[in-house]
């Protein structure tokens, strides 16, 4: 185990490597800030770092609560079908001949993901599937599920309604909404994974699944609210992202689950499981949007972007890999 | 006695820590059924891996046929024609037994190159007639019987032209009947000068069926005698073989009243009807052979496998039974027998080891008391003796005897009044493992009571008060510390 995020008081440091990788990946953030400031003068204009946290914001969130999961092992990529879903029901609801009204329909659109992680969940835990596989139909059924409730199109969400959640800012210090269910949500996990006891449980669980459920650990119930968490953590995800769009469309967030897999891998959870914390991720979620946001000001467009981050990707996983075995 | 078929001269190996074995040398002539026995941990398995060209030997040859051989591979071994029937089966459970037969080498017809489906089931019918075996050869092999499957492994050896034949634990799954039906098999292979190599625990079976035996002894060969002239007490004796060594703790402490009472634990196919009590402060040693369900019992108590019938009452309350963390609650505690596989996460901290079976109570509400924690560990590492640099330290470091003491910390830390120990003190240095029996005594001495499995007599005999003999998932001879004695033990076991 070559890095030192479980340096953490209760993991116990790891000798062979001085510095943690959440510092290295703080560290690289700092040096790409300056460098795509000194490359483009928007980049570090105001209204620039305002609409790249909301975006952070908004994969953060899912990234977060993903970290959780793939400690253990597991992995949900039907995070993007869920948001998706979210956004078209929202519209859907939005645009009834009697509307379901604005205040109803924020509690309804978090609902939705409960659902979505309950099935996950019950299948991964219970029937013992590969989490891949069960998330990936997850994530056909969901977003087939927003094409059907469309029609195909996009609706458009005429009133502000969700817009307070997506596109507010808290007045006098200009804070966006979606920052402060962000910074909300990563003081929430990381209490959960650091600091009690059902976060001692997960890395039990991916260290040795074996060994914690031998411990007495309900390896099963700890893992279903995981994915359970991820499920509403996504829809969460889904209204900031209707909020902002002002649409529900079913072709939203596509993609989405290689961002945030990326994110989390980048900020040391392993795939194997065990591993991870919280802070390596909002590292990993902080440089991605930065690169993107970076990236774009200086005159990249979105396809290259994309190829770029698929090669990052596969990086950032072979070198976390060759640290793991030399030992680096 | 003519050239011997095969011969292993003066092996010697060593693994990490252990001398597996040193200088051992059997020969097997063609014909004969040659029997190798020994305890667990004898170094019978180092040998056979050795000569299947699993291992290679640190010293000693290998000759066939009075030639000098040495196999890189499995697949060089193969080419001698030694073939190898393991307990655990590796037939191909989705395909035909024509398919198993013929692997690699079906039958095709001459234009197409299409296999040649009835030439291959009729040549199949054929070596199976050849071996009177009735099974059809369309049916799929995950159809068959444990046995079936048997007699299936040894028809494919024989088809492609077995001269050794080596069976280890071939009858430990089988009944009675099918164990005849196999033997007379063999015997039929040796008549046609095939030399067998036939590995048993049950040493019934090796009197009935092999010309000699060659028994081992801590990676030593012992003797090799004549079937014909020796008996079931002299082997025994040659197995075992050692004194007492005098590093237990002496136990003097008088059980109490009754802690647990297990009554009529059922585990299909597996145990059958298993009932017993352990009382306070007493050592309650279970033993029995590879197989035997020594170790499923302990599994089923703890709720680590299911269970088809029986109750637990500990204190005379009946205890919620199917998962540990409901055994943990009714105060049943577990130490596996493989710690890297149930018992330690290796890459947590010797704090998070300590604490994982127990971690519900440390602190209130959903807060880890991390400063609780810190202080129970430090106590736990200065009690049970555990050496590591510090609590934080990544268990993977540590050396195994620490390890084995950080599940045993475990274990103590969830204040359990029932320990299932399994092996616990497999594979650790004699230090450690002193440490340990002083610990399980201590247990005795505060009312605790201990069901433990041991593949080391020496430490049966020793640390158990009472020790209950298992063989084929049923309770078959009960023993006093002072009335058991190794050979007793055995002859139960091996029945």
């Amino acid at each position: 185990m070559g890095d030192a995020l479980h340096a953490a008081p209760d993991h116990g440091p790891k000798k062979r490597s001085p510095v943690s990788t959440t510092l290295i990946l703080f560290i690289v953030l700092a040096v790409m800030v300056a460098a795509f400031s000194v490359l483009s003068r928007d980049f570090s204009s105001f209204l620039n770092i305002s609409t790249m946290l909301t975006n952070i914001s908004f994969s953060g969130i899912v990234a977060g609560a993903l970290t959780l999961v793939m400690i253990t092992g597991g992995l949900d990529i039907s995070v993007g079908g869920n948001i998706a879903l979210t956004s078209c029901l929202v519209a859907y609801l939005y645009n009834l001949p009697h509307p379901v009204p604005g205040w109803a329909l924020v509690p309804i659109a978090l609902a939705l993901g409960a659902p979505i992680g309950t099935f996950n969940g019950l299948f991964i835990t219970r029937l013992d599937l590969n989490p891949i596989i069960t998330t990936l139909g997850t994530m056909a059924v969901t977003r087939g599920l927003g094409y059907v409730l469309t029609k195909s199109r996009s609706i458009l969400i005429m009133e502000d309604v969700t817009g307070f959640i997506g596109r507010t800012v808290i007045p006098g210090i200009q804070i966006p909404i979606p920052l402060v269910l962000f910074l909300l949500v990563f003081i929430a996990l990381f209490w959960l994974l650091a600091r009690s006891k059902f976060g001692r449980k997960v890395y039990c669980i991916g260290a040795n699944q074996a060994a914690a459920r031998a411990s007495g650990i309900r390896v099963k119930r700890v893992k279903f609210l995981l994915y359970l968490m991820s499920g509403v953590a996504a829809s969460l995800s889904g209204l900031i992202l209707t909020g902002q769009t002002a649409v529900g469309m079913p072709q939203q967030a596509d993609g989405m689950e290689l961002d945030v897999i990326t994110a989390v891998l980048l900020g040391g959870t392993a795939l194997s499981g065990g591993k991870g914390t919280i802070m390596g991720t909002l590292a990993g979620v902080l440089i991605l949007g930065v690169l993107y946001n970076g990236f774009t000001m200086i005159g990249f467009r979105y396809v290259h972007i994309r190829v770029f981050q698929g090669i990052l990707l596969i990086l950032i996983v072979a070198l976390y890999e060759m640290r793991e075995k030399k030992r680096f | 006695m003519d050239q011997p078929l095969l011969e292993m001269r003066g092996i010697s190996k060593q693994f990490p820590g252990v001398q597996a074995l040193s200088d051992v040398s059997i020969d097997l002539g063609a014909g004969e059924v040659l029997g190798l026995v020994g305890e667990n941990g004898a170094g019978k398995s180092t040998l056979i891996k050795i000569l299947a060209g699993d291992y290679r030997a640190d010293q000693g040859d290998i000759l066939i046929d009075g030639r000098k051989v040495s196999f890189q591979s499995p697949s060089d071994a193969a080419g001698k024609g030694i073939r190898f029937i393991y307990q655990e089966l590796i037939t191909l459970d989705t395909l035909t037994v024509t398919e198993n037969l013929f692997v690699g080498h079906l039958p095709r017809r001459r234009w197409s190159g299409m296999i040649d489906w009835r030439a291959a089931h009729d040549q199949a019918r054929d070596v199976l007639r050849g071996m009177k075996i009735d099974i059809d050869p369309r049916t799929v092999v995950g159809d068959l019987s444990v046995h079936q499957k048997q007699v299936l492994e040894i028809a494919k050896a024989v088809n492609k032209k077995a001269t050794i034949l080596v069976m280890d634990e071939p009858t430990a799954a089988l009944g009675e009947e099918d164990t005849r039906s196999l033997f007379t098999i063999i015997r039929g292979l040796a008549g046609q000068g095939v030399g067998v190599i036939h590995i048993s625990h049950r040493l019934k079976e090796v009197f009935e069926i092999t010309d000699r035996v060659t028994v081992l002894r801590d990676g030593r060969k012992i003797d090799t005698v004549k079937t014909a002239d020796a008996t079931m007490t002299q082997l025994i004796s040659l197995m075992v073989g050692r004194k007492l060594e005098e590093f237990y703790p002496k136990r003097s402490i008088p059980p109490g009243e009754t802690l647990m009472e297990v009554r009529d634990l059922t585990v299909n196919g597996i145990l059958d009807h298993v009932s017993f009590t352990l009382r306070r402060g007493e050592i309650v040693g279970l033993f029995g052979l590879l197989g035997s369900g020594r170790m499923n019992l302990l599994r089923a108590l703890y709720g680590l496998d299911s269970v088809d019938g029986g109750s637990i009452l500990i204190d005379g309350t009946p205890c919620v039974m199917g998962a540990p963390s409901a055994a943990l609650g009714s105060g049943i505690g577990y130490m596996p027998i493989d710690r890297k596989l149930e018992g330690l996460a290796l890459p947590l901290s010797v704090s998070a080891n300590i604490t994982m079976a127990h971690i519900d109570h440390i602190g209130s509400g959903p807060v880890l008391n991390r400063k609780l924690e810190q202080e129970k560990v430090e106590r736990w590492v200065k009690d049970v003796s555990i050496r590591t640099p510090a609590i934080t330290t990544e268990v993977n470091s540590l050396s195994g005897g620490n390890q084995q003491k950080i599940v045993l910390a475990k274990l103590l830390e969830t204040g359990s009044r029932v320990f299932l120990m399994n092996e616990p003190t497999r594979g650790i240095d004699v230090g450690s493992k002193v440490d340990i029996y002083q610990m399980m005594e201590m247990l005795c001495e505060k009312g605790a009571g201990i069901v433990m499995v041991s593949s080391e007599l020496p430490e049966m005999l020793s640390m158990a008060d009472r020790i209950l003999v298992i063989a084929k998932g049923r309770l078959t001879a009960e023993f006093a510390r002072h009335e058991a004695t190794q050979e007793k033990l055995l002859q139960a076991a091996a029945q």
